[in-house]
């Protein structure tokens, strides 16, 4: 019956190709409008690293002035980077299972055999825990010691794109390498490792939020061992009559905020101590005259971070509202003209009715018509939608934003076409094919 | 034929769903076109504020040290000499942020001492005498830096600037009324205004977008510089390379970090504006093209379920031009309606988008000119069908079949 009912659409498709190529095109326009918007707002929203969101934490404390808040815009907020001071105090606390500081510092690559020009680097300071807390891949070799990240020890590890711009991708582990013009050894190569968004590090240092990892990392201690002022984001406040920030000294202990910090705590009852801990040092410093606005220590879980930082952009919500208003246009376009066509065909099911055809069978015949749309129209649209991200792709290229490098087909983008495709089928066709089922056979072969 | 609305209404309360359908169709296009051309608007409003500065013909050169023993301060007077002895470069300074990226610093500025009172915060660059003269910015009152005020770098040590520029929309920013030539701000140390200058875009962190400060002080302080060269018109990208390939080379401790040149750090600024009003129109425009076609095939339905009666129509005496403006009007009908609600659902969305996106209110000249253009094009959708029924000869109406 299925077949015979597959065999009646095509001919009927047949009999108006015009108005079958306008529905499956507009059924094929808004689910592709849609893809592309979804696929991309998805990636914005993801949560690289979901399978930890109730493990890691950032931390973060007001301590900025009591004047006025950190953003006059968004006043409820407080820092969500560190200074150098509360960082380090609470970086000594054994609570937390693991911890990293992150923050950025200049870096030049040298040394390398063949290699003819230094290579400049952003290098990520950060501390071993973090390749442990952030499941970071290694390709050879693995994350340093701790007792590297208290020395500090001059050890690197390098990205993979770095490791083939300088050692043509072959195993470099064990070698040394000038870091700043001094000599390295490097200890881990990553392997392929991109989060998108850079969930760890929001502050837009380096390539900005959705930008690729850092080049090389290096323990964080040998940012202030070298006196390397943080080449990620930093911002400032100074007391009334403070001196200027002059040296690297002064700057480590002022309140400039540059350090992000993660901690991993598995447990409720961790979590409860590493807070207590954080509010007993904030009551002991505001004691000495420091945090002179409300209480907000806070943690952190990532999903929490990510919104913090409004990471999925206003115009993606837009562009993803204005794609399913698209496809609503689209969908209620189909609607109309399959009434149309449907009830013009109105006395050939009253010849089938009165041929004994129920209703339920006109129904199902019809609305296997209309699946037989969709589909295609649906398959048309995956195409359409791949070609729109590979048009959204190229017309990003050379732009800041994320809306680009995000625009990229997967699997998620695959799932929702399949299901636009049967949600379309339903709102389009249940009504037509129900109206054209009620359809009483009397009139029909009265008016033949 | 007088123009009888009657039956029209009443074939149409006879069969309403098509109607209603397009009406819908018509509704919600109306509403998102409306919004989208005013929110493209603005992104072109934004798009098209002037720089304030020569983006034509200047370039960036980042240079970083490679390690301690880079001497900063010997580095830069050497690229200066050597920038302003080449053949076509125009003007050159040494800085500490490139204009329209993001790249560089902000100041708190406040107006009384003790940094106390209303906070003013500004995007801060710093540059020598040849600074204003590289940006291509003019001087409006007072005076530029004078050579033996600027402070050249030194390694551990930030110098305080007693004297500052600003351009005229800080000033008026700082000093709303009366003149903020001679007047001190305070921020870290006092600081005096010397100069005023033409709007530009500085480095933009946050701030207003024209509200910038210059300080005489060259920078260092993390580590690198930024060269900022103009050169004289069609020279850019030979001077370009020069520099880079002689700069990349002239120090020991120093590598060249990467160049931009300001058209494409402009282009990269708006590309995010320009984009989505790009995609915005993409797709207005495929829904304004489904909802013609959501008419023109309600109207072409409409003319072949009616045959017979527009023959007969015909056989008692309508004219063609009749039966056009029949359907024409039917068309209208619906337009209209689809219209009535579309209003409605525009000025809601406006609405929702002002109180949620900080967006100006829907001009209702928009609304307007989206009904006009709407009704245009769906009266033209729906003008081909009628043309063909008008067509349809008086014969029909006595054939059986």
């Amino acid at each position: 019956m299925l077949g015979y009912y597959i065999r009646l659409a095509l001919k009927s498709f047949r009999r108006t190709p015009g108005l079958t190529a306008l529905m499956v095109g507009a059924i094929a326009f808004g689910i592709a409008a849609c893809i592309v918007t979804l696929t991309v707002h998805h990636a914005m929203g993801r949560n690289p690293i979901w399978w930890k969101n109730n493990v890691l934490y950032a931390v973060t404390m007001d301590s900025w002035t009591p004047e006025h808040p950190y953003d006059p815009a968004d006043p409820e907020h407080s820092p969500t980077m560190l200074t150098y001071r509360d960082a380090t105090y609470l970086y000594g606390s054994d609570i937390p299972k693991r911890k990293a500081l992150l923050a950025f510092v200049q870096g030049v690559l040298a040394g390398a055999p063949g290699q003819t020009a230094p290579l400049w680097a952003m290098t990520r300071a950060t501390d071993s825990g973090f390749f442990h807390m952030f499941d970071v891949p290694f390709e050879y070799g693995g994350p340093w010691s701790a007792a590297a990240d208290r020395g500090p020890k001059p050890v690197i590890v390098l990205s993979r794109r770095t490791n083939e711009r300088l050692f043509g991708g072959r195993n470099s582990v064990g070698r040394t390498i000038l870091w700043n013009n001094l000599r390295f050894r490097i200890v881990g190569v990553l392997n392929h490792w991109d989060p998108k968004p850079r969930y760890y590090d929001l502050s837009g240092g380096g390539t900005g939020n959705f930008g690729r990892p850092a080049p090389a990392f290096v323990p964080f201690k040998w940012g202030p061992m070298l006196h390397l002022f943080p080449n990620g984001h930093v911002s400032c406040w100074q007391a009334p009559g403070a001196k200027p920030i002059e040296t690297y000294r002064q700057m480590l202990g002022s309140n400039c905020v540059w350090i992000t910090m993660w901690v991993e705590l598995p447990t409720a009852a961790q979590r409860e101590r590493f807070l207590n801990f954080m509010n007993a040092y904030w009551a002991e410093q505001r004691t000495m005259g420091r945090f002179q606005r409300p209480r907000d220590n806070r943690l952190w879980k990532v999903s929490q971070w990510l919104k913090l930082h409004h990471i999925v952009s206003n115009d993606s919500r837009l562009l993803l509202r204005v794609a399913f208003a698209f496809l609503a246009v689209c969908l209620i376009n189909t609607i109309g003209i399959l009434l149309a066509k449907f009830l013009r065909g109105a006395p050939l099911a009253g010849v089938r009715r009165a041929l004994g055809a129920t209703r339920r069978q006109i129904f199902a015949q019809h609305l296997i018509e209309v699946t037989v749309l969709a589909v295609t129209g649906s398959c048309l649209g995956l195409a359409l939608g791949a070609a729109g991200l590979a048009g959204v792709r190229a017309l990003y290229a050379h732009s800041y934003s994320a809306y680009g490098a995000l625009a990229h087909f997967d699997l998620i983008g695959i799932a929702w076409a399949l299901a636009l495709a049967a949600a379309s089928t339903l709102i389009a066709g249940l009504y037509p094919a129900w109206r054209i089922g009620r359809v009483s056979p009397a009139r029909y072969l009265k008016s033949q | 034929m007088s123009l009888n609305i009657r039956p029209l209404l009443s074939a149409l309360k006879r069969n309403p769903t098509g109607a209603l359908l397009v009406a819908l169709q018509v509704a919600i296009t109306l509403a998102v076109l409306v919004n989208a051309a005013w929110i493209v608007h603005q992104r072109i409003e934004k798009i098209e504020q002037p720089a304030g500065i020569n983006t034509r013909d200047t370039f960036v050169l980042v240079v970083s040290g490679s390690s301690n023993k880079f001497d900063i301060a010997a580095a830069e007077s050497e690229d200066l000499s050597y920038l302003r002895g080449l053949a076509g470069v125009a003007a050159a300074t040494v800085t500490n942020g490139i204009p329209l990226t993001g790249n560089g610093g902000d100041t708190g500025l406040y107006l009384h001492p003790g940094e106390r009172g209303r906070l003013v915060e500004a995007a801060d660059m710093s540059f020598d005498q040849q600074g204003l003269k590289t940006l291509g910015v003019s001087l409006l009152a007072g005076r530029n830096f004078r050579p033996d005020e600027i402070e050249p770098y030194t390694p551990g040590k930030q110098a305080p600037a007693a004297e500052v520029i600003v351009t005229q929309a800080l000033a008026r920013t700082l000093f709303p009324q009366g003149s903020a030539l001679g007047k001190t701000v305070y921020g870290g140390t006092p600081k005096t205004i010397i100069g005023i200058v033409s709007n530009f875009m500085g480095p933009q962190l946050g701030t207003p977008p024209y509200d910038t400060v210059i300080y005489p002080t060259l920078p260092g302080q993390y580590g690198g510089y930024y060269l900022l060269v103009r050169t004289q018109p069609g020279k850019r990208d030979a001077v370009l390379h020069e520099a880079k390939h002689h700069i990349g080379a002239a120090h020991r401790y120093g590598v060249v970090q990467y160049t931009q040149t300001l058209a494409s750090a402009k282009r990269q600024m708006h590309s995010a504006n320009r984009n989505v009003a790009i995609l915005l129109v993409i797709v207005t425009a495929l829904m304004v093209a489904v909802c013609c076609l959501g008419i023109f095939g309600l109207t072409t339905f409409n003319v072949g379920s009616r045959t017979r009666q527009i023959g007969t129509h015909r056989a008692l005496g309508a004219r063609q031009r009749d039966v056009v403006t029949h359907f024409l009007v039917e068309g209208a009908l619906v337009l209209a309606g689809g219209a009535l609600l579309g209003s409605i659902l525009a000025l809601l969305i406006g609405n929702w988008l002002t109180a949620h996106y900080a967006l100006p209110r829907l001009n209702l000249a928009y609304l307007l000119a989206g009904i006009l253009a709407l009704t245009g094009v769906g009266e033209l959708a729906a003008w081909q069908p009628a043309r063909r029924a008008a067509l349809i000869p008086p014969s029909v109406a006595t054939r059986t079949v």
